[in-house]
């Protein structure tokens, strides 16, 4: 604070009438009132706003860290936080965009090798609605996946052999093979998933989390997505900002995509030629002005402002730091493999996200995007997983090494399932497969959920759900709870809705899974 | 004005007059939650204000209008169920008797078991809240409609005493005090000069003045300086691109399609139709109508037409998988949600499953919306185009003149036909008055009609009078009712579903006989085709004999009726074993021998030209038994066609008899004909004469209609639309019928005039009756009821006369007694205006919205723009030039503590811009801002593969390519949004993808809209013209600092301000001095041309300091 009284005078052409002095223009205040008195109308004003994640930590800055009785107001603010103690502090999702295929992944079907180019028996298809694309053809034969299968680890599991690594660590997986969502295609499946409706306009996952959770660390952003560079040309599947957008909860609960390349955070780098000491002085004195202009108009958004160009400032040290893999011991290479030192792959971004995970953010989520194998499973599927498997199985590891994997979430999987007739011309060694929403498979691990299972079964074609289905909403239900939120209590009013992530129908956490 | 046809007016109406006469205070503290509760004599509690929050918060979940979430069948949301003795209890509600309330002794227990809301519901009433229920019953418990719903009245403003000298310019002020004098709270002085007249350019033009604007205005003293400084901006090109930044929103305006591909979409005409009407100050009702209904009007401009952007402005798709009906119900659910949003200020996208919790609009509600929405003519996927049909061509500036002629000319035809239409059922009752009649056509030797109007199930009647058998049942995969409608709602068959005929159709090559029906070919997206394939047949594959039967198939939309004879043996063994067989049902599998695919043996007649998909087309054949190509005749539409004679090889003995059962949708068990939709389907033993089917596609159902039922007042809207509108204008009435082919001609001629134009997205209602099915848990697949159009049954109804489409929709929301449509359009324009509306949540008008701070005021202007004719700019002009709009923005702590939101506007409105008007500035300010008006979106700056981040490899919109020269530095206005990437600096600032409706922006403040405006090459750029600009306008530093503050902030600076500048100078004067390097590299930044008199350390020094000044709060903030 300045200690100089203001002239109104000399500043002639404030919006500022002169008949209303704050206690800020009167000289005679003591500048400890001053002071107290900024504090309060700042506290007043945010706790009026409500409490935000990023706003906070810039009223901490405004008010130094030792401002105990400000947090202790916001933590009297409407209850979002945790109904319970939490198991997660952090999740990374490695989400498979475009749906793997269960049948080559997690969910093996012995007795199909037999049936190959049989046609699926009309009793167990059901009448189901199929998409477009298998409209063309009058069969629908069977497929057996082509890769073998063989017993992994101490809970003896079978792992295909696209996963020589995953496989090693099979026993710290928690694999669901009874996922099952209502929607054939991408769009409304990939919204689903992502957002619990699929409908566009909702908020996602990591943004409910944000907005539940608050920060951990201040100079990073709470919710991070990275995009995977593309390993294969073929079957690529579309991602927009909708599936990580904060929807009707205000924006600052949206993911910050983190970049590959030297701007990691959108116009996070300063203009060529522009040195830090000329950033710090620039800011330095639009803060300074900013202060000048609360004292003479007093509206308390000024001082949000001026604590978010401090936070800018920091950010531009903190995540290029975060991004500075130079630090990493040659371990980790050998972990996440030799293409984790290219920014952008997906071994780059599961080494970020463990980064990202020790500095504190809370939810990160990786999208690789080409499993939508219509055609050419086999040999596309083979060339993901040689992209995507040591890397996770590198992040699994490097997480329970450091101790991490208590309490952060490993999600592993896409947005539906896979069909187990073969899409355009079969051969044993060459087929593609269809959507299929009924079934599909995905893997926790981390955080309480029970290592070395598997939940849920499915029929021989993996086309029906036997045993113990898991919807959509009750994956999203569970994963709130391992954050220590009832998923129906974690809520925002919208459109006079208690608006929860996994709306209207009923879900349930399935403890089955965890310990 | 009084309306007089809304329900139970009259006594609410009394009600709310007589409670607001004698306790206004009351009414408008409880509306706004931050005022202290002044002490007052008690006055009735009102349901509106103080009941209805609590119920609608707590009680309505279970007790309100959804019957399928109601427990215990109790509904407390309206009078008429709240008394009504319940089952076990009696009623719920005892006027004047709280211990004998249940509503009241359950919220009060404490018991678990009795207690209300249950614990379960998480829900708990406050002690007051309690007392208010248990005093509102003790009071007799009186019910009111809620606010919304009751049509606004106009009240004289309130008398004001004691206002402060200058505070009081028109009846807007009236009210503002009076509710401030209530809070005990003065208004604020007026703002100075220079903060009033960069406010007002900045909300009438999303621009800052210029030092010479604001000049200019200083140096005005005379009275009405203000008003004339309003009135220049209102006029000005400007005022329309912002009007119509907002307006975007509203109506989820994008240039691509939205999802998957999500390509490029043609309809920036449609903004600039938006930015015309606001800058001509189009009427707003004509505004609403030419976009909810332009081409009905019938459009005699293009903008009526462009205008119809508004409907095609939703989300599309071209995803291979797509499920066309699923993505039509679920367009048509957004487009209803955007129109309630919009125009009704509803959520009523809750009611697409069910009965909406808290307002009492039903699901039944929501589809009547629906249907007059979804009958337009365009798919509901985009096939990756920029200009999905249907579209509007511009023609080029020398066709104009002539396209306009041809418009009106059709306009004028247009209705002529309308009106003839809307005579239809009184022309062709007198048609048949006179002793005419539809003829039939005979039903001799009828063995096969499958009207296949069953609407259900898998079972399908043989209607043929006299035949054998009388039902057939589907099977493999259930047939698909009620997607479309044509005769009546349709049929379709599925990808695999089959329909077996059994033994009809059991004919030789010497017989004569006949076949055909109602068909639609039916395309999905991301499929060229779905395949060739038959459509009715009796044939078989080449196992049973050699493939012989006669067909209807289809190949690349030509349709082709095949008489395929067995191959005629030359010895015994030869006629028992083929020479060539194949397995059966493996795709792609023919009976075509040679690889043009036709068959070798027998006949095979094709039509010469192609039709369409997605069109109902009657398609019938008939054959003479002369076993020559000549003996069959093609009719489409009840036309004969132009056909080829692919094959005339027919012998006198070639025998197309076959073992394989007759099929629908495709051959014995192969080449299905996939997705077709089928209506009454026959076959003939016997050749129609062509007279016979040229009655077949409407005549002949005409004929049943008319015998069944001959007064036409008692025909079914599908029944009127067969007799009076297909047949009967469509076939007898030379009037109408020329009309028609009058008006075809014109639209021919106006697409001939266009050709080469720029397209735009626009709307075309469909032939057809619009209908919409109600949708169990609005599942596509499962359609309960089928409704027409119609708007929600708790509002006034239409007008009289009002049409039965979006004509119709568009006069009842602009009806005098229509509540919502007046009041939701006022609101927003005090939003944007002020920051806030008088109803904060600006989409929601419905129960669980906000109460309205000011509601008198709010219906004072609603009454008030309505019937100014929907004057836009006059009444802009009355808000901004309100002594209210005009007071400092300046806070004192007492007001932030009985204020803190400015809902009672005590002082005025200051916000942080949107990202439209904070890119425009800073454009502004550096003088580089283009000023064209409208065109094709513009690509400004960048940073680079965002887009490959989220795009598919084949989308157009994978990578961006940024415009150079003057497209970096247009309005944002016209910055090109990708809906699945959008504009990133855009979206810093809250800007919305555009994906769904938005009424109202959140404004965050956040470190990396920091990183915008310090960073982003367009922000640093700015800054770098706007230093150039001030070396170039002074010598002194100080000249330069007050040029730079005149420009950005419309002052100067005070000498604290300056010397704070000059600190951060020496530190950048140090920098650069010593980095000569850097400095020149800070020139960079940005294409636009750098001064290369200037010492580059000097002007990157002040660039930093442009910079600061683009930073600064007061720069960011209206």
């Amino acid at each position: 604070m300045p200690d100089i009284p203001p002239d109104p005078a000399a500043h002639p052409c404030s919006d500022h009438g002169g008949e209303h002095p704050t206690v800020l223009d009167l000289p005679h205040v003591p500048l400890s009132l001053k002071q107290e008195w900024l504090e309060r109308e700042t506290r007043r004003h945010f706790l009026a706003r409500g409490s935000k994640a990023l706003a906070w930590a810039g009223l901490a800055t405004i008010l130094g860290r030792s401002a105990p009785h400000l947090l202790a107001d916001v933590a009297a603010l409407p209850d979002r936080r945790p109904q319970f103690a939490p198991k997660a502090k952090r999740a990374i999702y490695l989400f498979m965009a475009g749906a793997p295929s269960q049948f080559e992944t997690w969910d093996y079907k012995p007795k199909l090798s037999g049936m190959f180019a049989q046609n699926l028996p009309e009793s167990v298809r059901g009448g189901q609605v199929l998409t477009g694309m298998t409209a063309s053809q009058s069969a629908l034969p069977i497929a057996p996946s082509f890769f073998k299968f063989a017993r992994r680890g101490q809970s003896d599991r079978w792992v295909s052999e696209l996963f020589p690594w995953t496989g090693k660590v099979v026993d710290e997986l928690c694999v669901i093979r009874s996922l099952y969502t209502e929607a054939i295609n991408h769009e409304p499946a990939i919204l689903s998933i992502t957002t619990g409706n699929m409908f566009p306009g909702k908020p996602s996952l990591g943004s409910w989390l944000a907005y539940g959770l608050g920060a951990i660390n201040e100079e990073l952003p709470t919710f991070v997505v990275m995009t995977s560079k593309i390993p294969v040309k073929t079957n690529v599947q579309a991602l927009s900002n909708r599936l990580w957008s904060s929807g009707f909860l205000s924006p600052e609960y949206s993911a910050v995509a983190l970049r590959s390349g030297s701007e990691p955070v959108l116009y996070l780098r300063d203009p060529k030629g522009v040195g830090r000491d000329v950033r710090r002085a620039m800011i330095a004195g639009v803060n300074e002005l900013n202060r000048q202009l609360f004292e003479h108009v007093g509206d308390p958004e000024i001082n949000t402002r001026i604590a978010q160009y401090e936070m800018a400032f920091r950010m531009q040290t903190s995540v290029p730091e975060l991004t500075d893999f130079s630090d990493e011991p040659a371990s980790t290479w050998d972990l996440y493999g030799p293409r984790a030192r290219e920014p952008g792959t997906y071994a780059y971004n599961c080494l970020m996200a463990r980064r990202l995970a020790e500095r504190g953010v809370r939810f990160t989520q990786i999208f690789l995007r080409t499993w939508d194998n219509h055609t050419n499973l086999p040999a596309n599927i083979r060339t993901m997983c040689e992209d995507s498997d040591q890397p996770t199985y590198g992040l699994i590891t490097d997480l329970k090494r450091r101790g991490m994997l208590e309490d952060t979430l490993v999600i592993w999987g896409g947005e539906f399932g896979r069909t187990v007739y073969s899409q355009g011309r079969l051969q044993p060694d060459n087929y593609g497969r269809d959507h299929h929403p009924r079934c599909f498979s995905m893997w926790m691990c981390g955080a309480g959920t029970r290592p070395g299972i598997s939940y849920g079964e499915t029929d021989d074609f993996s086309y029906n759900i036997v045993k113990d289905p898991v919807h959509v909403r009750d994956l999203h239900a569970t994963i709130l709870h391992q954050f220590g939120f009832d998923h129906k209590k974690l809520t925002f009013k919208f459109q006079g809705l208690d608006q929860r992530l996994t709306g209207v129908l009923p879900a349930r956490v399935i403890r089955e899974i965890l310990t | 004005m009084m309306p007089t046809c809304f329900r139970g007016l009259n006594s609410t109406h009394a009600l709310i007059a007589g409670l607001a006469a004698g306790s206004v205070a009351l009414l408008l503290q409880a509306g706004c939650q931050h005022s202290p509760v002044t002490s007052r004599a008690p006055v009735k509690l009102s349901f509106n204000e103080d009941v209805e929050p609590i119920l609608a918060e707590n009680c309505y979940g279970c007790h309100g209008p959804d019957p399928g979430s109601r427990k215990a069948s109790l509904r407390l949301d309206r009078a008429e169920f709240a008394f009504v003795p319940h089952e076990k209890s009696g009623p719920a509600i005892v006027r004047y008797e709280p211990d004998k309330s249940p509503l009241v002794l359950r919220v009060e227990s404490k018991l678990e078991k009795e207690m209300m809301p249950p614990p379960e519901a998480h829900k708990t009433l406050k002690p007051e809240e309690i007392g208010r229920l248990r005093r509102w019953v003790a009071e007799g418990a009186e019910y009111q409609e809620h606010w919304a719903f009751i049509p606004p009245v106009a009240k004289p403003p309130p008398a004001v005493t004691a206002a402060p000298a200058g505070s009081i310019r028109g009846p807007i002020d009236q009210f503002i005090i009076a509710r401030l004098e209530r809070a005990n709270l003065n208004p604020s002085p007026e703002a100075d000069r220079r903060s009033l007249v960069r406010r007002v350019t900045l909300d009438l033009t999303g621009l800052p003045p210029s030092p010479a604007e604001v000049d200019a205005f200083l140096a005005d003293s005379s009275s009405g300086a203000y008003e004339r400084v309003v009135d220049r901006l209102l006029a000005s090109p400007r005022f329309g691109e912002h009007r119509a930044h907002y307006w975007l929103d509203y109506v989820r305006y994008a240039d691509t399609h939205g999802i998957h591909f999500d390509n490029y979409r043609a309809i920036w005409p449609y903004r600039d139709y938006v930015i015309r009407a606001f800058n001509t100050n189009k009427p707003f009702d004509r505004f609403v109508r030419e976009q909810l209904a332009g081409d009905l009007l019938p459009a005699r401009t293009w903008d009526e037409l462009a205008a119809t952007g508004y409907i095609r402005c939703n989300l599309t798709t071209n995803e291979g998988g797509d499920i066309p009906e699923e993505t039509y119900v679920n367009q048509t659910r957004d487009r209803v949600e955007t129109f309630g949003v919009t125009f009704l200020g509803l959520t009523t996208g809750c009611a697409a499953c069910h009965d909406h919790k808290f307002d009492p609009l039903t699901q039944r509600d929501f589809y009547r919306l629906a249907a007059y929405l979804n009958n337009t003519a365009e798919k509901p996927w985009d096939s990756n185009v920029a200009d999905p049909s249907p579209v509007l061509r511009l023609p080029r500036d020398e066709d104009r003149a002539a396209a306009e002629v041809v418009l009106t000319r059709r306009a004028e035809l247009q209705e002529r036909l309308d009106a003839r239409r809307a005579l239809g059922r009184e022309l062709v009752t007198a048609w048949l008055a006179g002793g005419h009649r539809p003829a039939p056509v005979s039903p001799e030797a009828l063995e096969l009609r499958l009207r296949l109007d069953e609407g259900q199930g898998d079972l399908v009647r043989n209607a043929a009078p006299a035949a054998a058998v009388k039902e057939f049942r589907a099977d493999t995969n259930p047939l698909i009712w009620g997607e479309n409608s044509w005769l009546w709602p349709s049929m379709r068959m599925d990808i695999l579903s089959r329909i077996r005929l059994g033994g009809l159709g059991d004919v030789d090559a010497g017989d004569k006989f006949s076949a055909g029906g109602w068909l639609m070919l039916r395309l999905k997206p991301g499929n060229d085709s779905t395949g060739n394939g038959s459509l009715l047949s009796r044939m078989g594959d080449n196992r049973r004999r050699d493939g012989a039967g006669w067909e209807i198939y289809q190949e690349k939309l030509h349709f082709i009726v095949n008489l395929v004879p067995a191959a005629e043996a030359t010895s015994a063994s030869d006629a028992r074993e083929p020479a060539r067989t194949r397995p059966v049902a493996r795709d792609g599998d023919s009976p075509y021998e040679n690889a043009d695919g036709r068959p070798e043996r027998g006949i095979s007649v094709a039509t010469r030209d192609s039709f369409p998909r997605d069109e109902w087309l009657h398609v019938f054949f008939t054959y003479d038994g002369s076993r020559r190509a000549e003996g069959v005749k093609l009719y489409v539409n009840g036309e004969r066609v132009d056909t080829e004679v692919v094959l005339d090889k027919l012998t006198a003995t070639g025998s197309i008899r076959t073992d394989a059962v007759m099929q629908l949708g495709r051959r014995d068990d192969f080449q299905p004909m996939r997705e077709t939709r089928f209506q009454d389907v026959r076959f003939y033993r016997r050749a129609l004469t062509p007279e016979e089917a040229a009655r077949l596609p409407f005549e002949d159902a005409a004929a049943e209609i008319v015998a069944r039922q001959p007064d036409p007042s008692k025909w079914s809207r599908d029944e009127a639309f067969v007799v009076t509108d297909r047949w009967f204008l469509g076939g007898v009435d030379p009037e109408a019928r020329k009309l028609a082919a009058a008006v075809a001609a014109h639209t021919g001629a106006l697409d001939a005039l266009g050709k080469d134009g720029d397209p735009t997205l626009i709307a075309v209602e469909r032939a057809t009756p619009a209908y919409a099915d109600t949708l169990k848990r609005g599942d596509y697949y499962s359609r309960v009821e089928r409704v027409g159009p119609g708007t929600p049954h708790f509002l006034p109804p239409p007008p009289p006369g009002a049409p039965d489409d979006r004509r119709g929709l568009a006069d009842w929301l602009l009806a005098p007694e229509q509540p919502l449509f007046a009041r939701v359009t006022v609101n927003r324009m005090w939003q944007e205006i002020f920051g806030t509306g008088l109803v904060e949540t600006a989409g929601d008008f419905g129960v669980m919205g906000t109460k309205p701070s000011h509601p008198e005021l709010l219906d004072w202007l609603a009454v008030r723009f309505r019937e100014s004719g929907w004057d836009v700019k006059q009444f802009y002009r009355m808000l901004v030039t309100s002594a209210t709009y005009r007071q400092s923005s300046a806070v004192t702590p007492d007001r932030l503590a009985q204020d803190p939101g400015n809902r009672l506007l005590s002082r005025g409105p200051r916000f942080r811009m949107d990202a439209e008007m904070l890119r425009d500035s800073a454009l502004a300010v550096s003088g580089l801002l283009a000023e064209k008006v409208g065109g094709p979106p513009a690509k400004p700056y960048q940073p680079p593969d965002l887009w490959e981040e989220v795009a598919m490899p084949e989308s157009n919109t994978r990578t961006y390519v940024p415009d150079h020269g003057e497209g970096l530095y247009r309005r944002s206005v016209y910055t090109f949004w990708k809906r699945g990437s959008m504009p990133p600096s855009m979206e810093a600032f809250d800007a919305t993808s555009r994906e769904s409706v938005c009424p109202r922006r959140v404004r965050t403040d956040t470190p990396l809209q920091a990183f915008v405006t310090m960073n982003d090459p367009q922000w640093f750029e700015s800054a770098r013209q706007l230093a150039q600009r001030a070396l170039h306008a002074g010598s002194r530093t100080d000249d330069r600092l007050n040029f730079i503050a005149r420009t950005t902030l419309c002052r100067e600076l005070n000498p604290r301000e300056a010397a704070v500048f000059r600190r951060s100078m020496d530190d950048f004067h140090a920098y650069f001095g010593t980095n000569p390097d850097a400095a020149r590299e800070t020139l960079t930044v940005g294409e636009s041309r750098v001064d290369a008199a200037l010492a580059p350390a000097e002007l990157a020094e002040w660039t930093l300091v442009a910079s600061q000044f683009l930073n600064l709060d007061e720069f960011l903030t209206k």
